[in-house]
């Protein structure tokens, strides 16, 4: 949390020496939209220049909006548009930190059932494929679906079919590794060629195609994409459910606590009569089933599933959950650090943007963070240690 | 050679914190050559300490090491290896996986060429490991060796030598060697020691048993809450007095029935002066709490029946590797393998499922805490509740805190464990007997009508242990059945009813009031042909 604030404060101080960006939004009014522009002393006009507008106040349809200075650059009546510019920080503003919530949403939802399994001394490898493939039979149920179906039948549609695959992707990623005594690495290391190769596969077999589009847009914009103030936020929403969930589940249910019990001791788990198997299994399936809620996000946010959906990122929802501080070990974890790791990740991304480095240069600086990352958690843990 | 009255080894002044805990305070003690020189004290007096001190596992804070005139490099386990001072380990720190000639020279492995010359060390691993029990396979993995076979390979690989085949070590501290063993490894162990001893080398052996330190060491050092109290020798000096130096106390009881070590007179004290008495003849013949019928494992168990009655506590001696523990794993229902019958109250238990056999309302207290027992990730509440949290669960399994925390107080209350929070402690930060008395405290229910204990007190010291026997009376006098495993034999006859004597996974014998002896247990364990009638000897 602490890193994630004095990142932000960091990058929010480059923006302000440094030269703001502009940020222009067309509003294209409907064809008998009343808008009135009204300056300090109640004049109405009906044609503005850049250099005129400040102090003025915008009606549209009879709803005020107000505002400030240097924001509307021009309005003609005639042309029926209006165009609002803002100088912002180059970081620290609305579209951007959305933007930084909504990248890091797709893998942080993963990141919560991953939390389980870490926790569980476990791992998944195959939660990339998982949504790739999630993401490719979903497309193929919407592609199916007539262009104007409602968001009411389309989004549920949707979801259903998402997690279905992934709910059975995940149980028998846990079944086998349970029943077959295998472990996980290994068992999750196989699905993950396996799925990824079902996801290229399929397409290709059926469509002869690497990227399945034409979704209903009630879907898309009408649903994963709607916008609100003038971002898309339903994707950084349905990750903020989750992790409330996800928290509530490891922290206040039974379930839960059963997790942490058998990855602090597996053997004592077994010793005081806890399901060890059964809750293995169960935690393995979520973490499938959030791969399928991702997916459906994903495919409602970008409108297309491509073959190499979900590409590597295994090892980014991994990252996510070791940097938010839980332990290979077993036993130790939490959700909100998985969250907090996914977002850290996304700022990462974010300020080589903003420093305007070559993105070719992303991989190498994520990778020696995570490591940093881990390396001062542990260390504060080791101090801690030594002070109790 | 130096003279037998000039100390070998000199720890001077020794002061030792580990955070907020002093766990040495200005202790000095001298070491002799040749001598068997016991550590006494509780637990938490800080004898492993002291002892992990001078092997150089633990850097004092203050004072010297001295060994033969040099002073040692505090904390350095390579200096006081070099110097001739080897550890044998309270807990077995070997690799199970790799075969115990491996084990014997992870430090040293002899080459041959570019390879490990897995012959050469077979040899001197042999060597080795057959002066102490010539039946030990040194290509086998260490984990398949019976807990006493691997302290013997322990104490083996101390006894590395030179090229002239001198033994290179000067002072053995052995860490409570004898915490894991049965009896009979115990006293091949005392055997093993003095003749270490008759060959010149000095050792500390830090143990908790009485019996040990009369039978094998020549002076005894007691320490106290991290102070040194005093140094005997032990041929002066009788039992009382030696547990009034542990305990800052006298003992009082004069006598007790079954055998006059302290840990009988600390039963017996516990059980006339403190908490409710419990009596034999209070045990209700007619009824049978748990019946065990032709419980059989490949491997392990062949043909067990038994019956125990409420208020009964069941003793069940054996040899380590007779199959105790894993009797009670099978009654358990952890052993998939088992078949045969467990029947609580009249009504089956449905096997391969603990959480049945809880259900059905048995508990245990598995032998291993450390391993079987704690979760030292979570808090004490949790570490207690584990079994019943579903039980006091709201509906959607969403957890009760409010009645957890009821539940946690009330046990942590009764059972008097010493923790700082409920919640933020978790077992790695309690005293060993605390932990005991947590994992005790977990299975003290109303359902519970049937508690198996393994090894309930091992490793712990007097003060917790009476504690425990008090906690195992009060049940068994509120009408619980007890299966109570111990391999410390006068514990195990002060509290049991009756005794079963196991031995190669079935019941040799069982044994009922004056039949109850050391004599008689030991026989029965490693008697050939198999007994059926109680006290058939």
């Amino acid at each position: 949390m602490l890193v994630i604030i004095m990142m932000m404060g960091l990058l929010t101080l480059y923006g302000m020496f440094t030269d703001p960006i502009e940020q222009k939004s067309r509003i294209t009014l409907r064809e008998n939209a009343v808008v009135k522009l009204i300056d300090r002393q109640g004049n109405e006009h009906d044609r503005l220049a850049r250099t005129q507008i400040a102090g003025y106040r915008v009606t549209l349809d009879g709803k005020a909006t107000t505002y400030s200075a240097q924001e509307i650059e021009r309005y003609d009546s005639n042309a029926g548009t209006l165009i609002e510019v803002k100088e912002v920080n180059r970081f620290f503003n609305k579209s951007n930190l959305v933007l930084i919530a909504k990248d890091a949403s797709f893998f942080a939802i993963i990141a919560v059932g991953m939390t389980g399994v870490i926790i569980l001394a476990g791992i998944d490898l195959s939660v990339g494929s998982i949504y790739g493939l999630c993401a490719i039979v979903g497309a193929m149920a919407l592609q199916s679906l007539p262009a104007d179906t409602g968001w009411f039948i389309a989004v549920p549609v949707a979801l259903l079919v998402c997690m279905v695959v992934g709910t059975l992707c995940g149980l028998a990623n846990g079944a086998m590794s349970v029943g077959l005594g295998v472990h996980p690495f290994v068992i999750t290391l196989g699905m993950m060629a396996v799925l990824r190769g079902l996801t290229v596969v399929i397409p290709q077999e059926l469509f002869a195609t690497q990227s399945i589009s034409g979704f209903p847009t009630s879907f898309t914009t009408g649903f994963f994409k709607a916008e609100f103030y003038g971002v898309y936020p339903v994707p950084v929403i349905i990750m903020i459910l989750t992790a409330i969930v996800g928290w509530f589940v490891l922290a206040k249910t039974i379930f839960g606590r059963r997790i942490f019990a058998i990855g602090g001791n597996e053997t004592a788990a077994k010793y005081t009569g806890i399901p060890v198997g059964k809750v293995k299994v169960l935690v393995y399936t979520i973490t499938g089933a959030l791969c399928g809620l991702s997916a459906c996000a994903y495919l409602g946010y970008y409108g297309a599933a491509e073959t190499n959906a979900g590409n590597a990122y295994e090892l980014q929802v991994i990252a996510a959950t070791v940097i938010g501080g839980a332990s290979l070990m077993g036993g130790r974890g939490t959700v909100i650090g998985a969250v907090l790791g996914a977002i850290i990740i996304q700022l990462i991304n974010n300020t080589l943007i903003i420093f305007e480095v070559d993105t070719s240069y992303n991989q190498i600086v994520m990778g020696a963070a995570i490591i940093v990352a881990v390396v001062i958690d542990q260390t504060k843990q080791r101090i801690q240690a030594r002070r109790a | 050679m130096t003279d037998a009255n000039t100390p070998i080894l000199i720890a001077n002044n020794i002061s030792k914190r580990f955070g907020h805990t002093q766990a040495l305070e200005d202790v000095s003690v001298s070491f002799l050559p040749g001598e068997v020189h016991a550590l006494m004290g509780e637990n938490g007096a800080g004898k492993s300490t002291l002892g992990k001190v001078i092997a150089g596992l633990h850097a004092q804070n203050t004072g010297t090491i001295v060994l033969d005139g040099r002073e040692l490099i505090p904390g350095s386990l390579d200096d006081a290896f070099h110097a001739g001072i080897r550890i044998v380990h309270q807990e077995l720190a070997q690799c199970p996986n790799l075969s115990v000639a491996e084990n014997l020279s992870l430090h040293d492995m002899p080459k041959k060429r570019f390879t490990v010359d897995f012959a050469e060390m077979e040899r001197r691993a042999a060597k080795l490991v057959h002066q102490l029990d010539p039946e030990i396979d040194v290509s086998k993995p260490l984990g398949y060796l019976s807990p006493g076979h691997r302290q013997i390979c322990q104490i083996a690989a101390s006894l590395d030598q030179d090229e002239s085949g001198k033994t290179m070590a000067k002072v053995i501290v052995f860490d409570e060697p004898t915490s894991s063993l049965s009896i009979s490894e115990a006293s091949i162990l005392m055997n093993i020691t003095r003749e270490l001893a008759a060959m010149g080398l000095t050792i500390i052996y830090v143990s908790h048993r009485m019996s040990e330190i009369f039978t094998c060491c020549d002076r005894v050092s007691v320490l106290r809450d991290g102070k040194f109290v005093a140094t005997s020798v032990v041929s002066d000096i009788d039992e009382p007095t030696l547990v009034e130096q542990m305990l800052g106390r006298r003992l009082t009881t004069p006598d007790s029935k079954h055998a006059a070590s302290p840990i009988a007179e600390a039963i017996e004290e516990t059980l006339t002066a403190e908490g409710p008495t419990h009596d034999s003849s209070a045990i209700d013949m007619s009824r049978v709490i748990l019946r065990v019928v032709n419980l059989n494992s490949p491997g392990k168990l062949r043909n067990i029946n038994f019956d125990l009655h409420p208020g009964e506590i069941l003793g069940v001696s054996g040899l380590v590797g007779a199959g105790r523990s894993e009797l009670m794993d099978a009654i358990f229902g952890l052993d998939r393998l088992a078949t045969g019958e467990i029947i609580v109250d009249g009504e089956p238990v449905p096997p391969k499922h603990p959480q049945r056999a809880i259900d059905a309302g048995i508990g245990y207290v598995p032998e291993d805490r450390r391993n079987q027992g704690l979760f030292f990730n979570l808090g004490i509440d949790e570490n207690i509740l584990a079994p019943i949290m579903a039980r006091l669960a709201k509906s959607m399994g969403i957890r009760s805190l409010d009645k957890e925390l009821e539940a946690v107080e009330s046990r942590v209350g009764k059972f008097q464990i010493k923790t700082a929070s409920l919640r933020e402690t978790t077992p790695g930060e309690l005293s060993g007997g605390n932990q005991q008395k947590l994992l005790i405290a977990r299975w003290m229910m109303k359902s519970t009508r049937v508690l198996l204990l393994d090894e309930p007190t091992r490793g712990i010291d007097i003060g917790t242990k009476t504690e425990i026997y008090k906690l195992i009376n009060q049940a068994a006098s509120k009408g619980d059945a007890i299966l109570l495993v111990s391999s410390e034999m006068p514990e195990l006859l002060a509290l049991s009813d009756r005794i079963l004597v196991m031995g190669e996974g079935q019941i040799k014998g069982e044994l009922v009031g004056d039949e109850m002896t050391q004599t008689n247990i030991l026989t029965l364990a490693t008697s050939e042909e198999q007994h059926t009638n109680a006290g058939s000897i």
